[in-house]
């Protein structure tokens, strides 16, 4: 077992002992390099326990090693890294970054996996002038109504990948006779209205929309259905168990290789889903911002990297902590390390032109929202005999439509 | 015509697995009168057995002895302590105690297990389907299927046609003439304990093959078990058979009709066999002496 591991352990037996406890302070850093400017505080909030907690355990993997990797610190300042747990409930968010920066003084949170305790801390950061890198949470209205002026999203919004979606598929697959199954949350919601928008607006024609509770058991009813309907393709959001559950009925009863699969990225998680899901499910395609396969240098040292601490691909989340930490160092760079005017912070920011593990990224000044290209990925069989997200297709510089949509 | 069949199968199988789910507490719950919220974190470790095992490559079908056994042995080492100082004691205390340990033990799990989805490598011979008037059916359900209802008939005839199933009805009712006539009551609760562990276990081997195996499948088990055993009515085993059936059918008839409401119109159906039923559909009959 690789190092890491052991450390991540070590965490979970201490936070089976005392619930929602704080990761003091490893110093990931060499002392500071001069400058006199002291730690630089990262507070990193994400669910370590509840439905995400595999997810947010990836999240931390990703920052770690951004931070393992950059020796001397952030900007000459070494870091400090308070990890805190959010359970994936929006209440316990809004404590636990009140404490991340009333009582540890951070000066930059970043973090968050569930879209709703995104925007339940955005009033709580916005009010403090807090700079935050949202890198998980992908509701589009971060971006348009509740997006705020020291508030940064280094990771995709739901539109750009159920609007991209819509469009490959009814040029690629077919205009007519799709059916649409998904998580009935805010989430699901999102992909699939983008998804119908886009599809629309290219010709496509949308038969019967299913949607299932989060949590749903089996899958057979509703794939029984569709085995009658005989639809084109099917387009569909899950996360989690639920898409490993989803997926894998969908190969017992027989409907992959006969009925195409179009889905979000996150239905086919590098990380989180395909290694529990059969290889039937070969040919999937599904659009999304990640993918090992990525074709930029920043990617393939990533990939290189992580599977060397962790002995697995990347998935989205593994990628969203490792690209928060670049983002925030490369913005910290450029100001010298001095966060102290947020507004010079800010420009520094909009002004990045990274390329990151997603692909090239910058900034909108409009929203603060990350333009990133969109890949259409088609899960394909390894040479390892394993599922891999292989990029068929890329958008360049997908940019959300902001509050004007 | 075949759609309604096929609908029906489904159903039939989600009443197994609600049926599966259910059966361990249910046997505590009516014969021991304990309240056991480890259940869920019990089929868990079930799932989990069952995954690791047939990951190493022996003999798949051992997967299921091995998900029982790990289980009872379990179920032994609880009883011994801390259950034993609480079967006497108000159901109250009962919860609070086994709603504590199913916390520790969701966390034990995710330190020894990883916090990943995990699914059991199903072997070739079960992988594949059955062709029921032209429509593929998986053969796993149907294993499934068949293996439940054999664990129900066993669990029947165990306890309502065998001395040793009269032994622990009797010590339900009046546990001190039943020491009276030389019989370590002790022992009996302990085996019971013991097989109602076992029996969480290897229903979550089974199930893990259509549920997968990853933390938080405890706790929406431990739901599901509680509705079916609460619909079904305490202290009655029948009465869990039936409550499944009729939850299963349910449940998958209300997703085809509206699955954004299925929940909802579950849940309606349950309430209203409950106002129906305020003991369940199949309730203990109480004889006094």
């Amino acid at each position: 077992m690789p190092l890491s591991d052991f450390t991540r352990r070590r965490f979970l037996a201490a936070s089976a002992a005392t619930a929602g406890l704080t990761v003091g302070g490893l110093p990931f850093a060499a002392p500071a390099l001069g400058q006199g400017k002291g730690e630089l505080r990262i507070g990193l909030l994400t669910s370590l326990s509840g439905p995400f907690a595999s997810l947010g355990e990836s999240m931390r993997a990703g920052l770690q090693l951004y931070l393992a990797q950059a020796k001397d610190g952030i900007a000459g300042r070494p870091v400090r890294l308070t990890v805190e747990d959010d359970q994936a409930k929006p209440e316990e968010g809004v404590r636990k970054v009140r404490k991340l920066i009333e009582q540890d003084k951070v000066d930059i949170v970043c973090g968050v996996i569930h879209s709703g305790v995104a925007l339940a801390i955005r009033d709580v950061v916005a009010a403090s002038n807090t700079l935050t890198f949202i890198a998980g949470g992908s509701a589009n209205n971060l971006a348009r109504k509740a997006a705020s002026r020291y508030v940064f999203r280094p990771t995709k919004t739901n539109w750009m990948l159920g609007s991209t979606a819509g469009t490959w598929a009814a040029e690629k697959i077919s205009r007519k006779n799709v059916i649409t199954i998904a998580a009935d949350y805010a989430a699901g919601r999102e992909y699939v209205d983008d998804f119908v928008a886009s599809f629309k607006a290219a010709g496509g024609q949308i038969g019967r929309q299913l949607w299932t509770p989060l949590g749903t058991t089996d899958f057979a009813p509703l794939l029984t259905d569709i085995a009658a309907a005989k639809p084109d393709f099917v387009y569909t959001f899950f996360a989690g168990s639920d898409a490993v559950r989803f997926l894998q009925q969908y190969q017992d009863y027989r409907l992959a290789g006969r009925i195409p699969l179009v889905g979000t990225g996150a239905a086919f998680d590098q990380e989180d889903v395909l290694p529990a899901v059969g290889a039937g499910i070969k040919g999937a395609i599904n659009t999304f911002h990640q993918s090992p396969s990525v074709p930029v240098a920043a990617n393939k040292l990533f990939v290189d990297a992580y599977r060397q601490a962790r002995g697995r691909l990347p998935g989205e989340f593994s990628t969203s902590g490792y690209v928060a930490g670049q983002v925030i160092a490369a913005a910290a760079e450029k100001v010298q390390g001095d966060l102290t005017d947020k507004d010079k912070v800010r420009d520094a920011v909009l002004g990045l032109d990274l390329e990151t593990p997603y692909g090239p990224m910058t900034f909108d000044p409009k929203n603060n929202q990350a333009v990133l290209n969109i890949y259409v990925n088609e899960v394909r069989v390894g040479a390892d005999g394993k599922l891999v997200n292989e990029v068929v297709h890329t958008f360049n510089g997908v940019r959300d439509p902001g509050a004007t949509a | 015509m075949e759609y309604y069949v096929i609908q029906s199968l489904n159903a039939l199988v989600f009443a197994v697995i609600l049926l599966l789910s259910g059966l361990g507490l249910s046997v505590v719950m009516s014969l021991m009168n304990f309240v056991n919220l480890t259940h869920g974190s019990l089929y868990l470790l079930g799932s989990y057995i069952a995954v690791f095992w047939m990951a190493t490559g022996q003999p798949w079908y051992l997967a299921f002895p091995a998900a029982f056994l790990g289980g009872a042995a379990a179920g032994l080492i609880l009883d011994r302590f801390p259950f034993q100082l609480f079967y006497a004691r108000t159901h109250l205390m009962q919860v609070l105690l086994t709603y504590g340990l199913s916390v520790v033990f969701a966390d034990l799990m995710r330190w020894g297990f990883g916090a990943h989805i995990a699914t059991p490598q199903i072997p070739e011979l079960l992988r594949g389907v059955v062709f029921i008037l032209d429509t593929p059916f998986p053969i796993y359900r149907l294993f499934v299927l068949a293996s439940g209802v054999v664990l129900a008939a066993g669990l029947w005839f165990l306890f309502d046609r065998t001395i040793w199933g009269a032994v622990v009805r009797a010590c339900v009712v009046d546990t001190r003439i039943v020491e009276a006539l030389g019989i370590n009551t002790k022992h009996v609760f302990t085996a019971v304990l013991a097989l109602s562990c076992g029996l969480g276990a290897l229903s979550g081997a089974l199930g893990s093959g259509i549920l997968a195996a990853f933390p938080g499948l405890d706790e929406e088990i431990l739901i599901l078990a509680f509705i079916v055993v609460v619909v079904g009515g305490l202290g009655t085993f029948s009465g869990v058979a039936v409550s499944a059936l009729v939850l299963g059918f349910t449940m998958t008839f209300a997703k085809m009709l509206s699955p954004e409401f299925s929940n909802l119109m579950s849940l309606a159906v349950m309430a209203g066999i409950l106002i129906w039923r305020p003991d369940g559909l199949i309730a203990a009959t109480r004889r006094e002496v």
